[in-house]
C-alpha cells in the first residue's frame, strides 16, 4: 500500500554506512541489516510498511540527546516509536530516517507511595504501573485496551484513554511530568512530583503531541487508590436510539459513572462467542455501566441506573455481584478488537469522538455506509465520553476493498465532524487521518500549530510526514482566512 | 492613559490585533481587570473583552458549556446551578485580596490565570476542564482548537497551553469548558489541635484511603480568626476534610474518618456550613485587604513539611491546601520571598506570586524557574503565537 510520505533526501540514504558507523559511536544497539529491521517496519497500523535507514535503541537520556543531537546538525529525520501499538500509524518509519527504538527505557525508576506517584521510564507497558503498586491497593487510572503492551511514554504521544476516562480523566490529567529531550539534543524537565506549572503548559502541549515535539526519556504519573468497591451492570436494549438515550439520562442525573460502553449487536454476538461473556444475543444494543465508590454509595447508584434504563425501555438488565461477574462483564468488550479479527480476515479501527446525544444518529449514518461500502461493520463506543469505535471488516487480499475501508472510514471520521465531534478520541491523527484535519481545522488553525512545531523542531526532522496534511492545504477548502484581500501571514512558511 | 478598544465580535479582535501586529504597537489584553497578576506591562492601548460576554451553548446532558470571553463567572456560574451544575475546578473570586470584597471577574480572566479551588488534587485543575476554544494569535489570525469533547487527540491541546498564559499568546474569544454535577451532599470533617507535622501526616492517611476526599485544608491556630462559622472554633488549629457524594455514602465516610482518627478532637460540619467554609478557603477570605505578598507555593507533599520548617523563624501566615500539595502564604519582605523561592526550585517546586505590590510588579520576575532552555523554549513558543511580541508583552517573562 503506497503512502505518501516527506520527499526523501537521498544524500541520507546513500550515508547509510558512515551514520551508523557515526551512531555506533553513541550506542552499539543499532539495528540496520534489512532483516533485523522488518519487525520494525510498522506499528498497530499494518497496513502501511516501510523500513528506515537504521533502528537505534539508546538506553539512557544522554544517549538520546547525543543521537539527536547528531541528527540534528546532519538533517536526518527521525522518529521516535515505543511499543509500536499505536492505530493511527504515527511510529511508520521513514525511507531516510533513524528509527529512534525506546525500548530498553523499560524500567519503573520509583514508586512513591508518599507523592502518589510512579517515575518511569517511557516503554514500561502502562498495566505495569498499575501492577507496581496494586500490592498496596493503588493504580493509575487512564486503561487503553492495548495496557498489556503499550507503552506509557507512547500514551504521553497520543494523550491515550480507555475506558474509565469520563471519571478519571486521560493521559493528560493523570501525567504531572516528563524528562524530553528536543530535536537539537536539549533536555528539558517539565512538571514533577508537585501539581501544576508555573509558565507555559508545556506538559499540557507535549502531551498527545504525536512525537512531533520531543522524546520523553522519563514519565511521571499520579496514581490512585482503588475504590472500595466496583460493580457493573449490563443492560440490553432493543433499539441503539434507547441506549444512547439511556446514557444521556444517567448524566443529565448527576451521576458520573466510572465507565459506559456501549456494543451493538454484531459486536455483542462476535465478543460472546469469542469470549463467552455470557451477554444477551436477542439485543441490538448493550450498555454496560461501571460505578465506584464505597459500598454503598455504588449500590445506591445501580439502583438509580436501573431505574433510568427501565425508563428508557430497557429489556435486559443483570448487576454484578461478585469482582469475577464484574470482570467478566468486561471480558467481552476488551476482546472486542480480537473477537473481530475472527469474523473477517482484517479490519480497521476507526476512532472519532462525538457528543454523545449524537450517537444514534451517527450510528444510523455508519450502517448507511455498510451497505453503501458493502463492508461489514461492528461499533463499540465509550458512550460516557462519546468516544466511538466503529470497526470496519474488509480483505486486505483485495486491494479494492482496502481502498473500500479507508474511504468509509474517513466518511465516518467526516460525519462525526459534522455533528461537532472530532477525529479522533485517543488514536491519534498520524498517517491515518492526516488529510482529514481540513475537516475540522482551517488554514489559520493549521499554521499556527505548524509555528508551534517551528519553535520545537525548526528543521521539521523529528516525526515529519505525520499528524498534518502533506498532500494539500486547508485553504483549499476555501476557508482561509483573507482580510481585506490579503492574505495576513504573507511572510510566514505554507506547508 | 491607555486608549481602551472594546470588541464586539472575534473579527472586531481580529481586525484590531492585525493593525496592531502591521504598527508594531503592543496591546494590553483584559477581562474585567479584577486580577492584578504578572508583571505591569506599558502599552498606549488596551484590548478590553468585557463586551463580549454571554453564553453561547449550554447542554447540561453533554457536560459542557460555550461562553464568550468577558462573561462573568458569576453569570455562567447561576446558570449552572440552574441544572445542578457548576465548575469542577471551582474558580477563585480573588477580589477579597485586591479589594476585600468579591470580584470574580470574567471567564476569560479565570481561565489565563490557570488556578483552581480546594478540590484540584482530586477533580483536576482548571487546564483539565478547557476542551477548546477560539482566540486571535498576535498576527491578528483567528485560531482555534479542542472542540466539545472530553476525548480528543486531534491536533496538539493548544487549549493547555493557551490556559494560563495570561494573556500572552492570543486574545480569546470563545471557551468551552466542561460543567460537573453538584455533588447531593457534602460535609466537612475537622480535626482540631494539630501542628503542621501532624496535619500532613493525617492528610497522607486520609488522602492514601479510598475515602474519596475533595478538599484537604490545614490552618494552623495564627491564621483562623477570618472564619465566619460559630461553629469553627477560632483558637485551635483547624485541618478540614471535604467528602461529598450521595448522603448515604457521606454519611458512611464520615463514620470511618471517626474511626480512623478517633484519638483526636473533631467534629463535622454540616452541607450548608461546608459550602460557606471552603468557599472562605477558595477566595483567600483569610488574606482579604493584605498589603502583603499573597503567593502560592507548590510542592511535592513529601517537601512541604520541611518548608514550613525551614522558614518556621519568619512568622508568616499560611494555610495549607490540596492535601498539603500548596500552601497559600502571606509573606512581609522581598527576601523572604526570594529565599521561600530558592527553596522552591531546589526542592521540585514553585512560588507565584498572586498579589504584590506596583513596585515589584514593575521590576521582579513573575516566575520561579530561571531553566535558561526552558526560558528559550517559551520564548519560542510565545513568539509562534505573537511573533512581535504584542500581546501583553513582559506580563509573564521578562523579555517575552
Amino acid at each position: 500500500m503506497p503512502l505518501t510520505l516527506p520527499e526523501v533526501d537521498n544524500t541520507v540514504i546513500e550515508s547509510k554506512d558512515k551514520i551508523v558507523d557515526d551512531l555506533s559511536k553513541i550506542t552499539k544497539n543499532i539495528i540496520h541489516s534489512e532483516d533485523e529491521i522488518k519487525p520494525y517496519e510498522t506499528d498497530g497500523l499494518s497496513v502501511y510498511r516501510q523500513k528506515p535507514i537504521a533502528v537505534v535503541l539508546p538506553e539512557t537520556t544522554d544517549q538520546v540527546s547525543k543521537i539527536l543531537k547528531y541528527c540534528y546538525e546532519k538533517k536526518i529525520k527521525v522518529v521516535p516509536r515505543g511499543a509500536g501499538t499505536g492505530l493511527s500509524g504515527g511510529s511508520i518509519p521513514l525511507a531516510d530516517c533513524i528509527l529512534l527504538g525506546m525500548g530498553k527505557f523499560n524500567k519503573i525508576l520509583e514508586t512513591d507511595f508518599d507523592n502518589r506517584c510512579v517515575v518511569a521510564q517511557p516503554c514500561v507497558a502502562n498495566l505495569a504501573i498499575t501492577q507496581a503498586v496494586e500490592y498496596k491497593n493503588f493504580y493509575y487510572a487512564p486503561d487503553p485496551s492495548s495496557q498489556l503492551a503499550c507503552s506509557i511514554g507512547g500514551n504521553v504521544a497520543e494523550n491515550s484513554g480507555g475506558v474509565h476516562s469520563l471519571k478519571y480523566g486521560t493521559t493528560t490529567n493523570n501525567l504531572m511530568g516528563v524528562e524530553i529531550v528536543l530535536m537539537d539534543g536539549t533536555i528539558l524537565k517539565l512538571g514533577g512530583k508537585h501539581l501544576d506549572s508555573e509558565g507555559y503548559d508545556l506538559l499540557g502541549l507535549i502531551t498527545g503531541s504525536e512525537g512531533l515535539l520531543g522524546v520523553v526519556t522519563e514519565v511521571t504519573v499520579r496514581i490512585l487508590k482503588k475504590p472500595e468497591s466496583v460493580r457493573a451492570v449490563l443492560i440490553g436494549f432493543n433499539s441503539i436510539e434507547d441506549s444512547g438515550n439511556c446514557v444521556a439520562d444517567i448524566i443529565a442525573k448527576g451521576i458520573v459513572p466510572a465507565g459506559m460502553e456501549i456494543m451493538d449487536k454484531p459486536l455483542i454476538i462476535a465478543t460472546d462467542n469469542y469470549a463467552k461473556a455470557g451477554y444477551p444475543r436477542d439485543v441490538e444494543a448493550l450498555l454496560i455501566v461501571e460505578l465506584d465508590g464505597t459500598s454503598s454509595e455504588v449500590d445506591t447508584l445501580i439502583e438509580k441506573v436501573l431505574d433510568i434504563a427501565k425508563m428508557n425501555k430497557a429489556s435486559y438488565n443483570r448487576a454484578s455481584n461478585s469482582d469475577e461477574e464484574r470482570i467478566r462483564f468486561w471480558k467481552g468488550r476488551k476482546a472486542a478488537f480480537t473477537a473481530c479479527g475472527v469474523l473477517a480476515p482484517d479490519y480497521i479501527c476507526m476512532d472519532g469522538s462525538i457528543p454523545r446525544n449524537k450517537l444514534a444518529d451517527v450510528l444510523g449514518y455508519i450502517n448507511k455506509l455498510s451497505k453503501k461500502y458493502k463492508l461489514n461493520v461492528a461499533n463499540c463506543f465509550h458512550a460516557g465520553d462519546g468516544n466511538l469505535h466503529p470497526l470496519i471488516m474488509f480483505d486486505s487480499n483485495d486491494p479494492e476493498e482496502l481502498k473500500k475501508a479507508e474511504d468509509f472510514g474517513a466518511d465516518i471520521l467526516k460525519y462525526c465532524v459534522k455533528v461537532g465531534g472530532v477525529l479522533s478520541g485517543e488514536h491519534g491523527i498520524g498517517v491515518e487521518k492526516r488529510e482529514l484535519m481540513c475537516e475540522m481545522f482551517n488554514d489559520n488553525d493549521i499554521q499556527q500549530q505548524l509555528n508551534i512545531k517551528n519553535a520545537f523542531d525548526e528543521k521539521n526532522l523529528l516525526n515529519p510526514g505525520k499528524v498534518f496534511p502533506i498532500l494539500h492545504r486547508c485553504a483549499e477548502g476555501g476557508r482561509m482566512h483573507i482580510h481585506k484581500g490579503r492574505d495576513k501571514f504573507p511572510d510566514l512558511p505554507r506547508f | 492613559m491607555s486608549e481602551i478598544f472594546y470588541p464586539k465580535d472575534e473579527q472586531d479582535v481580529s481586525d484590531f490585533i492585525f493593525d496592531s501586529f502591521n504598527k508594531n504597537n503592543p496591546i494590553e489584553i483584559i477581562g474585567h481587570g479584577s486580577k492584578k497578576i504578572g508583571r505591569i506591562i506599558q502599552c498606549s492601548q488596551t484590548l478590553s473583552l468585557k463586551s463580549m460576554n454571554g453564553i453561547l451553548e449550554y447542554f447540561p446532558e453533554e457536560l459542557y458549556i460555550k461562553v464568550l470571553p468577558g462573561t462573568p463567572l458569576n453569570f455562567i456560574e447561576s446558570a449552572l446551578k440552574e441544572k445542578n451544575q457548576n465548575l469542577g475546578f471551582e474558580p477563585n473570586d480573588l477580589g477579597y485580596i485586591y479589594k476585600g470584597q468579591s470580584d470574580p471577574g470574567s471567564i476569560g480572566g479565570v481561565v489565563s490565570c490557570n488556578l483552581s479551588g480546594p478540590g484540584r488534587f482530586k477533580n483536576g485543575a482548571l487546564r483539565d476542564h478547557v476542551l477548546g476554544f477560539k482566540a486571535v494569535n498576535g498576527s491578528g489570525a483567528k485560531i482555534k482548537s479542542g472542540g466539545t469533547v472530553v476525548k480528543n487527540v486531534t491536533g496538539y491541546d493548544l487549549s493547555k497551553i493557551v490556559t494560563g498564559s495570561y494573556g500572552t499568546l492570543c486574545a480569546i474569544t470563545e471557551i468551552n469548558l466542561k460543567v460537573s454535577p453538584i455533588p447531593d451532599f457534602e460535609e466537612t470533617f475537622v480535626i482540631n489541635n494539630l501542628n503542621y507535622i501532624e496535619a500532613i501526616d493525617i492528610f497522607n492517611k486520609a488522602l492514601d484511603s479510598s475515602l474519596e476526599i475533595s478538599g484537604a485544608c490545614f490552618f494552623s491556630e495564627d491564621n483562623v480568626s477570618f472564619l465566619t462559622l460559630n461553629d469553627v472554633k477560632k483558637d485551635t488549629s483547624i485541618l478540614g476534610l471535604r467528602i461529598q457524594g450521595p448522603k448515604p455514602s457521606v454519611v458512611e465516610r464520615i463514620q470511618v474518618l471517626n474511626k480512623m482518627f478517633k484519638d483526636q478532637p473533631t467534629y463535622v460540619l454540616d452541607t450548608y456550613q461546608t459550602v460557606i467554609f471552603w468557599r472562605e478557603i477558595k477566595n483567600l477570605e483569610g488574606y482579604a485587604k493584605s498589603e502583603n505578598f499573597i503567593c502560592k507555593i507548590s510542592l511535592p507533599i513529601t517537601n512541604m513539611g520541611n518548608f514550613l520548617k525551614h522558614f518556621q523563624n519568619l512568622k508568616f501566615k499560611y494555610f495549607l491546601d490540596w492535601g498539603g500539595n500548596i500552601a497559600w502564604c502571606e509573606i512581609h519582605n522581598n527576601r523572604d520571598l526570594d529565599q521561600m523561592r530558592i527553596f522552591c526550585l531546589k526542592h521540585d517546586g514553585y512560588l507565584t506570586v498572586i498579589k504584590a505590590n506596583d513596585n515589584f510588579r514593575q521590576r521582579e520576575d513573575f516566575l520561579t524557574n530561571s531553566n535558561s532552555n526552558l526560558k528559550i523554549l517559551s520564548k519560542k513558543l510565545k513568539e509562534s503565537f505573537d511573533p512581535k511580541s504584542i500581546l501583553n508583552p513582559n506580563k509573564m517573562y521578562l523579555g517575552i
